[in-house]
């Protein structure tokens, strides 16, 4: 680190709802768009656009992506079993929200 | 270097089979994987395992490991006897999966560093956009609605001239724009790793979170306020003062509300093309009765109010 860095202030984009093309969110995980293919054929991420070459995808997108990379990679699961696995978690996740909102956690 | 105990991290004896090796395993993941696990240091835990099962799956690798002896524990110096792996096929190169940039020096001492053994990539003109990379960058509600710079600091496996993988820190400025929520992500454009050759550097995501706040809880582009009120507040209505981010703003509770009773205060939450809304929960809060003159007015509603809360459990007398 030098007093460059210190200095310098980066300013990014904001990824919005539909941000990230096949492409961008292919290389944002290091996979191949067919594997991206098979996760949207799987209604494990949904992207907005008729086809593929307008699919546009969100931050939320990335998240699942990534994380369903995880569980292909560490557990071994196959698709049907990232998509029950992703929408517990997101249940899961939901009902902790309401606990903290009514101030029970 | 610190011993690194294999069996006793996937919680195995020395004699167990590869399909207890793998079953361990399994079990184990499923306990610390980050995405599900609730366990404090679940990373850390799940890193270790990763690391455990890398070797103790690969028979080569697991008779390597074995032959430094059941005498070592967990923690102790450790320093590989000279020649230990003569005869081992795996040095150099020895991941088969896993991350690389995730195991022990304890490992890479024994079984080599990750894949990076193609020489010098520039000298055979091989050039690659670099990864891009992800990190988490938490923020205070304040933040999303000010807008803020933050301090990042990064740390990521790089390969030095010789080839070798060294992990760098690095420390970034990030500007936070106004109005982002948790789970969007900024990109920042070639701050994620160096590309090979003259390949350009790939990107930074970074993913916003939310610090816990000491009065605020936050649900999407909504947030909520817990507010005492007194009985009477509640009971004839009032007007009070309650804190938002933006400032204090002046709140008529209405009269005969309830505990629980949410308020909006609409377009008061996070900033937003459509921003979202405020909520004050109304949290009724009783006046002790440790005066003489309290005691007499809560007889006295005793007395005068005809009120049963427990009407709809039917066991009330009066």
């Amino acid at each position: 680190m030098n007093s460059h860095d210190l200095s310098l202030v980066h300013t990014g984009t904001v990824i919005e709802e539909d941000s990230l093309t096949l492409g961008q969110l292919c290389r944002a995980c290091g996979v191949h768009a067919d594997w991206v293919i098979s996760l949207v054929e799987e209604s494990i991420i949904e992207p907005q656009g008729e086809n593929i070459r307008v699919w546009r995808f969100s931050g939320e997108n990335l998240v699942r992506v990534r994380a369903a990379l995880r569980l292909q990679r560490d557990l071994g699961v196959n698709l049907a079993g990232i998509a029950l696995a992703l929408d517990l978690m997101k249940e899961l996740e939901y009902l902790r929200s309401q606990m903290k909102i009514s101030g029970h956690i | 270097m610190q011993y690194k105990d294999y069996y006793k991290i996937m919680g195995l004896s020395r004699d167990a089979s590869q399909d207890e090796v793998k079953r361990a395993y399994r079990k184990l993941a499923r306990k610390y994987h980050p995405d599900v696990s609730k366990e404090k240091d679940a990373e850390a835990k799940f890193k270790e395992l990763g690391e455990a099962y890398e070797v103790l799956k690969d028979p080569e690798k697991r008779a390597a490991y074995d032959q430094l002896g059941s005498n070592w524990k967990a923690g102790q110096d450790f320093r590989p006897p000279p020649n230990w792996n003569e005869g081992f096929e795996f040095k150099g190169g020895g991941f088969t999966s896993g991350n690389a940039g995730a195991f022990s020096d304890f490992f890479e001492q024994l079984f080599g560093r990750a894949g990076f053994h193609t020489g010098n990539a520039e000298q055979y003109g091989f050039h690659a956009r670099g990864e891009d990379s992800h990190a988490k960058i938490y923020i205070d509600l304040e933040d999303s609605f000010r807008g803020a710079t933050r301090n990042i600091t990064l740390s990521t496996p790089e390969m030095n001239a010789q080839g070798q993988v060294q992990v760098k820190h690095r420390s970034l400025n990030v500007k936070v724009p106004k109005g982002v929520k948790a789970g969007q992500h900024i990109r920042l454009a070639g701050q994620g790793s160096p590309g090979t050759g003259s390949g350009q550097a790939g990107d930074l995501f970074l993913e916003i979170a939310f610090n816990n706040h000491p009065l605020y809880r936050i649900s999407e582009k909504d947030i909520y306020l817990d507010v005492p009120v007194t009985p009477w507040e509640a009971a004839l209505g009032a007007k009070i003062k309650v804190p938002t981010p933006e400032g204090s703003v002046d709140l008529k509770i209405p009269p005969n509300s309830r505990q629980g009773s949410k308020l909006r205060l609409a377009g008061r939450g996070l900033p937003d093309r459509i921003p979202g809304d405020f909520y004050v929960v109304l949290q009724i809060a009783l006046p002790p009765a440790n005066t003489d003159k309290a005691k007499a007015i809560y007889r006295k509603m005793h007395e005068d109010l005809d009120f049963n809360p427990r009407q709809a459990l039917e066991v009330y007398q009066r």
